[in-house]
């Protein structure tokens, strides 16, 4: 009987390797370890032995069982494998395909420039208002110190559209209107949109600022230098130093013109530096102490309240940052170059 | 302004500035520093390094060209050089300047070793363009016969000087003058202005009073003409300018006329007064006079051109009619010429406004005018006359024959001494306010050095007294600044100032609101794969008018017809942007254009056709509206394979549009078919195709539209793809979206499963499967939690007229598992309720 189990396990491992698919495995396993299988049919004849010999019988059988189990086991895995590698192999792509590639949004850089730099002096306290583009003369001008008839009106070619009507040449129309809206302390940034007649690569019909103002008692010039100070940090980066030169604005005295190190070639100017052309320094601001007419237009009393304004240009900032080339690119509505930002 | 750096060395000592080219750099350095920025340093042999005087030895015909030549030019010593050359008024034995091989000429040409048909030219012979010393030139230039040869041409045209070019701000009159600047510098730099010599104020009021001229001066406009001196001189010699007079005006970029103009011009330059000289034999009736235009008169100038005045001018007249522009310009009936032997001169101050009125309406930028516009100093004024008279004296052998002058009594000694402006301050005023430490002395020093007197007082107030041609210094804060000027702003520190209330809030101020919804909007356009647009304002009329938009306002003064009518919408920009971005693309494929835009858009106020006019001093009249426009078309994807790629249709735009409100978490806003419009006139509804558009209603308010633009329009564009555009009334719609302090608050959902059931109906095609959702919602009450249809069949397999709707509903409770005849139920009366509302029938 030892021999009958013998050659049964031999032959049913031999037909266990010799398995090519998960299906004549299976009938492997029934001809062998099913119910009417080799197994138990050379088993049916355990009664006709010694019952001494019948233990050492069992065990070879169940030693044989195990081998040929195990043996299965590991012929089932890499016929699995096999299978599930042809599987795959067959559902193989070309990756190199296009994605179904949606199409990208983006802001306009003069969207994400005044952001930043409302974000900045968000920081400091400032609040953001806004206004109409269409103005009056009263507030685009005689408020801010700009009479009728007065050489400062040639900084600022202005468009009419009627009597005493124009649109803003700048922002501090906004400005005179937080101040009669509100009581000091006043701190606010108007971004807009202005308008001025003129247009080439560097000027346009209509282009954006931000105007800051701080106004409470005891505000300094020094004030004035700390918060754009920090500002040009903020957004040229940390090595960033500014430059006051005094210049003249009717809405303020004492002004200013704020320069900036080069952010590109910083302390060491370069002669071919393409940002600052060389200088070290790029003009992007103009500021100064509130003059004290505006605030008596405003109702506040000089001799009580003191502050600050600056004013920048954010298509000059947009253009440094991205190395905008031509300012009139901002505003094609060209797809090949708002989809840069 | 132009300013010589060797005029200036003369009016004061620039010597510890350095010289040549590193001292007038380190001038410039000094005066930006100031406040007077220096735009331009240009030397005046700026591009003549390798330009030197030859003679021309030989002219020949160039062997292959006609009309060029071949000379053979002699540096005095050496070989000769064989030179090319187009130009045809030289010969043989002139001296020309030639620009040798590696000069860079002032026009940026620089000069190579070349071929010029063939034959090698050594260098360029060259023209008076071509130096830059004129704007255009006939030929070459050709030199004195008896210039050397072989030298440099700077050096034989003796021009060493260097001309700085000031951006002067406008309420620095007093230093459009190379004296007025000198006086800045002077105070720089601690030192003393060399004033030029001419006769006093107390000398032209002796020879008002000896010999008075016959001329009668008449002032008849008040304190817009507040003084008037005029000199009368006799022999004078009207001839060309001697060389250091003519080069000096050329030099500062005013041509040479004769000596007599060429004076006054000279004394402008010089002192910031303009001057003016009459041939004394033109004028009539021994008068001269100031007084407005009158309306309508005609005045022929200097120019050439003749003004027709408006009455808000100041005139010159004489007894017979007016002889000038008071300040502008002169009149071309009176002028110096060259057989003049009797002049007149006038100084005089004219009313910055009346100058500038009358320099604004006739456009005439005069130096003059931009001197007086700006203010003249009023102690200056006889002081011009006295140069003048100095000068006339010295260059054309003038000699006084008598003088007169009408001084109104705030331009007396007296009334001008009345008049000086006392700014009292406190000097520690000038350190708090400046954030900096700053001394007495220091403050001292620095307001003397500005000529200003001070007295005073107490410690805490002293009485300031600027100079009388600082005509800008008239507060403390003007103190302030020329302190800090001086000083210099970089001496000033860098603090923080302290934050002493609260910002306003974003959550409870509703502009500071409005802002955040707006951020929020363009982000989820953005997400949607948009580009933001920004559109000029303006845009031209006859396009507004092409799309169906009447009464647009316009710009009074717009830089060309173009950028004439402001924008009543935001489409039309973003309709032009997209059809320029086709005409951009040469490409087989239609790029996709997909813009949106958030602006202001500009209105009349309704029913109100008359002009845009002030109302008071806040009010313009004009509305402006933020609109929010959005155009979409070409491919869905912006890349993948051809099926997924499909152009953009309704269903893309209403998506957007979606996803828009629903990020904003605006509330109340339905879409409503355009057909059933209540203003089927507006615009933006013709603009559309009626059956691929919808309105989107708010209440009883249109807050916008959206659809396919009418094929009406776009067939006459030959539009390559569908435009699909969406324009929303931004105002209205961010009222009803979710504000910055409102938080969405979390929902839960049941933990028992839905029962789904789906239906096919067959319906007649002019329902709108949205009522069949909404009937099925209200009908299936209160399990029913969802409808939706999921697909559409129009076609052979259904009737003509009828569709084949899908849906499904899908019903549960939050609490607890539905029963199954609990849904069969509701189901039921979903089916009842279609049929009966619409017939619809279960497929």
């Amino acid at each position: 009987m030892l021999d009958q189990l013998e050659a049964l396990g031999g032959k049913a491992l031999n037909e266990v390797q010799a398995a090519t698919s998960l299906d004549s495995l299976e009938q492997v396993r029934i001809s062998v370890l099913g119910k009417k299988g080799g197994l138990s049919e050379v088993l049916k004849g355990l009664g006709s032995v010694p019952a001494t010999e019948r233990p050492k019988i069992g065990a070879v059988a169940n030693e044989w069982k195990r081998k040929i189990e195990e043996a299965m086991a590991l012929k089932k895995a890499s016929l699995e494998g096999a299978a599930l590698d042809q599987e795959i192999r067959s559902q193989r792509i070309d990756i190199t395909l296009p994605s179904r590639f949606s199409h990208r949004g983006a802001l306009h850089p003069i969207t994400t420039t005044t952001r930043k730099i409302a974000e900045v002096f968000g920081r400091l306290g400032f609040d953001v208002m806004t206004g109409p583009e269409a103005e009056t003369d009263f507030l685009n001008f005689e408020a801010v110190n700009i009479p009728k008839d007065h050489p400062a009106r040639d900084m600022q070619d202005t468009f009419f559209l009627g009597p005493g009507v124009v649109l803003r040449t700048h922002t501090s129309a906004v400005q005179m209107r937080a101040l009669r809206s509100r009581e000091w302390p006043v701190r606010i940034l108007c971004p807009g949109a202005v308008y001025r007649c003129d247009q080439d690569a560097t000027h346009s019909p209509m282009f954006h600022q931000v105007e800051g103002l701080w106004v409470d008692r005891h505000v300094k010039m020094s004030d004035l230098k700390g918060v754009l100070e920090f500002f040009a940090r903020e957004l040229f980066g940390a090595e960033t130093r500014i430059r006051l030169r005094p210049s003249y604005f009717p809405f303020v005295e004492p002004g200013a013109e704020v320069d900036v190190s080069c952010f590109q070639c910083g302390t060491s100017p370069k002669h071919e530096c393409r940002v600052c052309k060389g200088t070290g320094w790029l003009e992007i601001l103009g500021a100064g102490m509130v003059h004290p007419k505006l605030f008596e237009v405003a109702g506040y009393d000089p001799r009580e309240v003191t502050g600050f304004a600056f004013g920048m240009g954010v298509e000059r900032i947009a253009m440094l940052l991205h190395r905008i080339p031509d300012l009139r690119l901002m505003f094609q509505g060209d797809v090949r170059f708002l989809g840069q930002f | 302004m132009r300013v010589s750096w060797k005029w200036l060395n003369e009016l004061v000592d620039l010597s510890s500035l350095g010289t040549g080219m590193a001292g007038a750099q380190s001038l410039g350095e000094l005066l930006t520093r100031r406040g007077l920025e220096v735009e331009e340093l240009q030397s005046q042999s700026d591009g003549w390094e390798k330009v030197v005087s030859v003679k021309i030895l030989e002219r020949n015909r160039h062997p292959e060209a006609d009309r060029l030549s071949l000379c053979s030019v002699s540096f005095g010593s050496g070989e000769p050089l064989e030179i090319v050359c187009g130009a045809q008024n030289m010969k043989a034995g002139d001296i020309v300047a030639l620009a040798q091989i590696g000069a860079k000429l002032p026009n940026g040409l620089k000069i190579e070793k070349s071929k010029i048909r063939g034959v090698v030219s050594n260098g360029m012979l060259c023209s008076e363009a071509e130096l830059g010393m004129a704007a255009e030139s006939e030929g070459i230039m050709i030199l004195p016969e008896s210039t050397p040869l072989g030298r440099p041409l700077a050096e034989i045209l003796g021009r060493d000087d260097i001309v700085l070019t000031l951006k002067l701000t406008a309420n620095r009159s007093d230093c459009l003058s190379h004296v007025g600047l000198a006086r800045e510098v002077a105070s720089a730099l601690g030192k003393k202005v060399c004033f030029p010599k001419g006769y006093t104020r107390e000398e032209l009021e002796r020879w008002v009073k000896e010999t008075p001229s016959k001329v009668t001066l008449k002032l008849e406009a008040g304190e817009d003409s507040p003084q008037f001196w005029a000199v009368s001189l006799k022999n004078v010699k009207v001839a060309p300018s001697p060389a250091w007079l003519v080069r000096r005006l050329e030099t500062l970029g005013s041509r040479s006329i004769n000596n007599v103009v060429d004076a006054t011009n000279l004394v402008m330059l010089e002192l910031g007064q303009p001057t003016h000289a009459y041939d004394a034999a033109k004028l009539q009736g021994e008068i001269l006079g100031v007084r407005s235009g009158k309306v309508g008169e005609e005045l022929p100038l200097l120019d050439g051109t003749s003004v027709k005045l408006q009455g808000e001018e100041l005139v010159i007249f004489d007894g017979a009619r007016s002889v000038g522009l008071a300040g502008v310009m002169g009149g071309g009936n009176s002028e110096v010429e060259s057989g003049t032997t009797e002049v007149l001169l006038e100084s005089a101050e004219f009313a910055p406004v009346r100058v500038r009125r009358a320099s604004s309406r006739h456009s005439k930028k005069t130096e003059a005018a931009h001197r007086f516009e700006r203010g003249v100093d009023p102690l200056g004024v006889a002081g011009a006359m006295g140069r003048l008279v100095q000068l006339l004296q010295d260059l054309a052998g003038a000699q006084v024959s008598g003088a007169t002058s009408a001084v109104l009594p705030s331009r007396s000694g007296e009334g001008l001494k009345k008049s000086r402006r006392l700014i009292s301050v406190d000097p520690a005023f000038f350190a708090d306010f400046l954030g900096m430490p700053l001394t007495e002395a220091e403050i001292e020093k620095e307001l003397l050095a500005q000529s200003c007197e001070i007295q005073k007082d107490s410690v805490k107030e002293w009485r300031v007294t600027p100079p009388a041609h600082r005509l800008d210094l008239n507060l403390r804060e003007d103190l302030a600044e020329e302190i800090a000027r001086s000083v210099g702003y970089d001496r000033i520190p860098a603090t923080i100032p302290k934050l002493t209330n609260a910002p306003i809030s974003r959550v409870s101020d509703p502009s500071m609101g409005a802002l955040t919804v707006m951020n929020r909007a363009k982000d989820s356009l953005v997400r949607a794969g948009l580009l933001e647009a920004v559109n000029l304002a303006f845009t031209h009329e006859g396009w507004l008018k092409e799309l169906g938009f009447e009464n647009s306002i316009r710009v009074l003064n717009p830089l060309s017809e173009d950028f004439a009518a402001l924008q009543p919408s935001i489409l039309p920009g973003l309709i032009r942007n997209t059809l320029d971005n086709w005409r951009h693309h040469f490409g087989s494929e239609v790029p996709a254009v997909r813009l949106f835009e958030l602006r202001p858009t500009f209105h009349l106020p309704e029913g109100e056709t008359r002009k845009i006019e002030a109302r008071g001093e806040m009010e313009t009249g004009v509305i402006e509206k933020w609109k929010l426009g959005i155009v979409v078309s070409g491919s869905r994807q912006e890349h993948g394979l051809k099926p997924e790629i499909a152009e953009v249709d309704f269903f893309d735009l209403k998506a957007i549009v979606e996803r828009l409100l629903q990020d904003l978490g605006t509330r109340g806003v339905r879409f409503s078919p355009l057909a059933s419009t209540r203003s089927p006139d507006s615009p933006l509804v013709r603009m559309l195709h009626p059956g691929q558009s919808v309105e989107i209603l708010a209440g009883n308010a249109v807050a916008g539209v959206m659809g396919l633009l009418h094929p009406r329009l776009t067939r006459g564009w030959k539009a390559r793809s569908a435009l699909w555009v969406v324009e929303l009334d931004w105002e209205l719609l961010s009222k009803l979206s979710r504000g910055p302090g409102e938080e969405r608050a979390f929902k839960p959902w049941s933990a028992f499963p839905p029962m789904e059931r789906d239906y096919a109906l067959l319906v007649k095609s002019d329902v709108p499967a949205e009522k069949l959702v909404q009937s099925a919602l209200k009908a299936g009450k209160p399990f029913a939690k969802s409808a939706k249809v999921f697909d559409v069949y129009r076609g052979s397999q259904v009737p003509e007229g009828m569709t084949s709707l899908a849906l499904k509903v899908i019903f549960s409770e939050d609490t607890r598992a539905l029963q199954e005849s609990e849904t069969e139920g509701a189901s039921a009366k979903i089916i009842e309720a279609w049929k009966k509302e619409f017939g619809a029938e279960l497929r």
